[in-house]
């Protein structure tokens, strides 16, 4: 009985430092800009980081770690994408994208493979979540602007596709490549 | 009795490596040990079975004649253990609050906490720096913050895992300073490192690891020349005697 | 990226470093519903005049606000033009551009000015609460919350803010070491991308092992002693003006 609540409460441990650890990640992929050899745009990493989250902590403690990221920009703290922070970011233009993470993170947290690694269902996850995020940035991004559905989607949406594609990719590869590794680790 | 005992100590990793085997080890209260052994022999392994952070696939480790398995709480606050890397220790965002930490942990009254941490800061003669950062600290006194956190848990024994890695001269002898005070006020010290040269003269006993098993237990005198079989380098010159081996005047 | 892991915190001793972490985040809080609720011309003034003054009782440097500025200032710019434009209402006597209407002249004016009360109060709070006094008040709030573990959570901030600057350090070490390999002749991004971030996750993912173990090692747990706070009556005085400022926009 001891044995087993030190256990699950050294897991519970494991589990609130990798939440922090990608929500820093989270923050620090806001401050990393790729350039890219197509279009204008440069690949930022936050919302990688946030697919990263959803895959290696799963639903319930990848929420609580891109929720506290949202909550600590709410608060103030310059967590959001180019150190901006506050309400008025959370609110802004942008803000549709940031809350767009909780549905990315709880969805591919929700349909990636848990037990046996699946590229292709990894794969699948990620491309729902992407689906959700921009489902839920453009439309606001619309909404916030009065830009009209078509500058919504030109400016919202078709400049990020390469980096998305490309994001995906790399996110799947790395899960392949460390998830079996970090689940033998999380679950010692 | 020993104060701290091994029996059979074993531990497999989930992907086959076995990282200690078969381990008999019996500390003696007051004891001063250095375990020495070359990279990957295990000793981390072992230490982190010490205080219960690992559970062993075979064996047990007692405290006090009692299976740590028990209360592995106790076993932690009487067990301490400095991390190799102290970066990874630090949990603080100033120094008196890392040090705060373990207590905290313990859940013990504010008042307490505060004498606790004063004293354990004084103890190490980082009072002055209290309000500090601890990143803004120079190595020598990062490990002594370390040192400063194991000791706000009053522990009988400390282990220290390594811990003159990546210290420049002075802060090896600051280091080596502290450890040897700590000796002196009646803890039990167990010392992982193969730099022998430092610190042996100050031993009591040298047990030397290689590949996961204890190969090596004795006075430092007796001990010192194996230590070329194992993998570790010999740090006495012709004639050279064991006291010779501190970086201490 | 050296600010980033200052995170704007300015260590001055004025009143408002010493004030209590739980007001604090009240008044940020009563700030950003006025906010909301501004409508009138007055309504943006007295906050705004307010705020000047905490930034000047704080001795926060100017420099810092117009730091943040800049990146609001071009969303507030575009944001006047493109509502001028589109809302559409009475035009402006003697105005030397057409088609812009008074209603969206002021609307666009009252974004940018709920903007920058926002702004000016996050800058405030943030640039004189360390992270510690931050969290501990955020554990207190939370504590009434049901649910929610405030323990773990005040953990989970302090963790993250520790591990940003590790992060970063162990980042900016493998760019060097990578760029003195000349990984910029690599065209294709997605290997760029997986040079540049599988070292980091491998990385940080070990750091994060370390410091579960070290935190255990030293008896993690989240019943812990927790914080005792000290508040004096500066600080009550402080919050009693940001009642003041809400109602007074409010009503
Ligand atoms: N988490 C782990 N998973 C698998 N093998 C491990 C793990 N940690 C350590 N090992 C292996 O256990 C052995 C002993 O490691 P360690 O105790 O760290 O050595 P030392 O501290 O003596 O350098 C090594 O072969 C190492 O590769
Ligand atoms: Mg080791």
């Amino acid at each position: 009985m001891a044995e087993k609540t030190t256990a699950s409460r050294s897991m519970n441990l494991r589990m609130t430092v990798y939440a922090a650890l990608f929500t820093a990640l989270i923050i620090i992929g806001g401050y990393i800009s790729i350039p890219l050899p197509v279009g204008p745009v440069p690949i930022v990493l936050a919302d990688f980081f946030v697919m990263i989250t959803g895959l290696f902590l799963g639903f319930k403690w990848g929420l609580a770690s891109v929720a506290l990221y949202l909550s600590l920009g709410a608060l103030g703290l310059p967590v959001f994408a180019g150190g901006r922070s506050g309400l008025a970011v959370l609110f802004g233009p942008t803000g549709g994208y940031l809350f767009g993470y909780l549905l990315l993170v709880s969805s591919v947290g929700l349909l990636a493979s848990n037990r046996k690694e699946s590229t292709v269902r990894n794969l699948m996850a990620l491309i729902a979540g992407n689906i959700l995020l921009y489902g839920a940035g453009v439309p606001w991004l619309k909404a916030v602007t009065n830009l009209g559905w078509a500058g919504a989607w030109a400016a919202g949406l078709i400049p990020f596709i390469p980096g998305i594609i490309i994001k995906i990719a790399v996110a799947s590869i790395l899960a392949r490549v460390f998830l079996p590794r970090f689940k033998e680790i999380s679950v010692q | 009795m020993p104060i701290l005992e091994t029996r059979d100590l074993t531990h497999v990793f989930p992907d086959g490596t076995v990282a200690i085997e078969d381990i008999d080890l019996k500390v003696n209260e007051g004891e001063f040990l250095v375990i020495a052994g070359p990279n990957g022999s295990g000793k981390t392994v072992l230490a982190r079975h010490l205080n219960g952070l690992l559970k062993p696939t075979r064996g047990q480790v007692f405290l006090n004649g009692e299976p740590i398995s028990k209360n592995i709480i106790e076993a932690r606050k009487n067990v301490g253990l400095v991390f190799q890397d102290p970066e990874s220790q630090i949990v603080g965002q100033t120094v008196a609050e890392d040090v705060a930490f373990g207590p905290e942990n313990l859940n013990l009254p504010v008042a307490q906490v505060e004498m606790v941490v004063k004293e354990s800061l004084a103890a190490v003669g980082l009072s002055q720096l209290a309000t500090r950062s601890p990143h803004a600290l120079s190595g020598g006194e990062k490990r002594k913050l370390a040192i400063a956190g194991i000791l706000a848990m009053k522990p009988k024994i400390i282990i220290f895992d390594e811990p003159f890695t990546g210290l420049d001269y002075p802060g090896v002898v600051q280091v080596l300073k502290e450890i040897l005070r700590l000796h002196k006020t009646g803890h039990t010290i167990l010392l992982i490192t193969h730099e022998l040269e430092k610190v042996l003269a100050h031993a009591d006993r040298l047990v030397i690891m290689h590949k996961g098993r204890l190969v090596a237990d004795g006075k430092p005198e007796s001990v010192i020349y194996r230590v070329e079989e194992y993998g570790v380098r010999m740090p006495l010159r012709d004639g050279e005697k064991v006291e010779a081996l501190t970086w201490l005047k | 990226m050296a600010e980033m892991t200052l995170f704007h915190y300015i260590h001055k001793n004025t009143v408002l470093h010493r004030m209590d972490g739980r007001l604090k985040l009240a008044c940020l809080l009563l700030f950003s519903l006025a906010a909301g609720f501004a409508s009138e011309f007055h309504d943006y003034l007295v906050p705004l005049s307010v705020l000047f003054c905490a930034i000047l009782l704080a001795k926060l440097p100017f420099t810092t606000l117009l730091r943040e500025m800049r990146f609001f200032g071009l969303i507030i710019l575009i944001v006047i033009v493109v509502n001028s434009f589109t809302i559409p209402g009475d035009p402006i006597a003697n105005s030397p551009l057409a088609g812009i209407s008074q209603q969206g002249v002021s609307t666009g004016l009252r974004f940018a000015g709920r903007l920058l009360i926002v702004l000016l109060v996050s800058m405030v709070i943030t640039g004189t609460t360390p992270l510690m006094k931050f969290r501990d008040a955020v554990e207190w709030y939370l504590r009434p919350v049901p649910f929610v573990p405030e323990a773990r959570v005040a953990t989970m901030i302090n963790l993250t803010f520790l591990l940003i600057p590790v992060i970063l350090d162990s980042f900016r070490e493998m760019m060097d070491a990578q760029n003195s390999r000349c990984v910029q002749l690599r065209k294709n991004p997605v290997k760029r991308i997986k040079f540049l971030v599988f070292p980091l996750i491998d990385q940080t993912l070990r750091r994060a092992d370390e410091i579960a173990y070290a935190m255990e090692a030293r008896c993690y747990s989240e019943i812990r002693t927790r914080t005792a706070f000290k508040c004096g009556k500066i600080d009550w005085l402080m919050l009693a003006i940001s009642l003041a400022v809400f109602f007074f926009v409010l009503l």
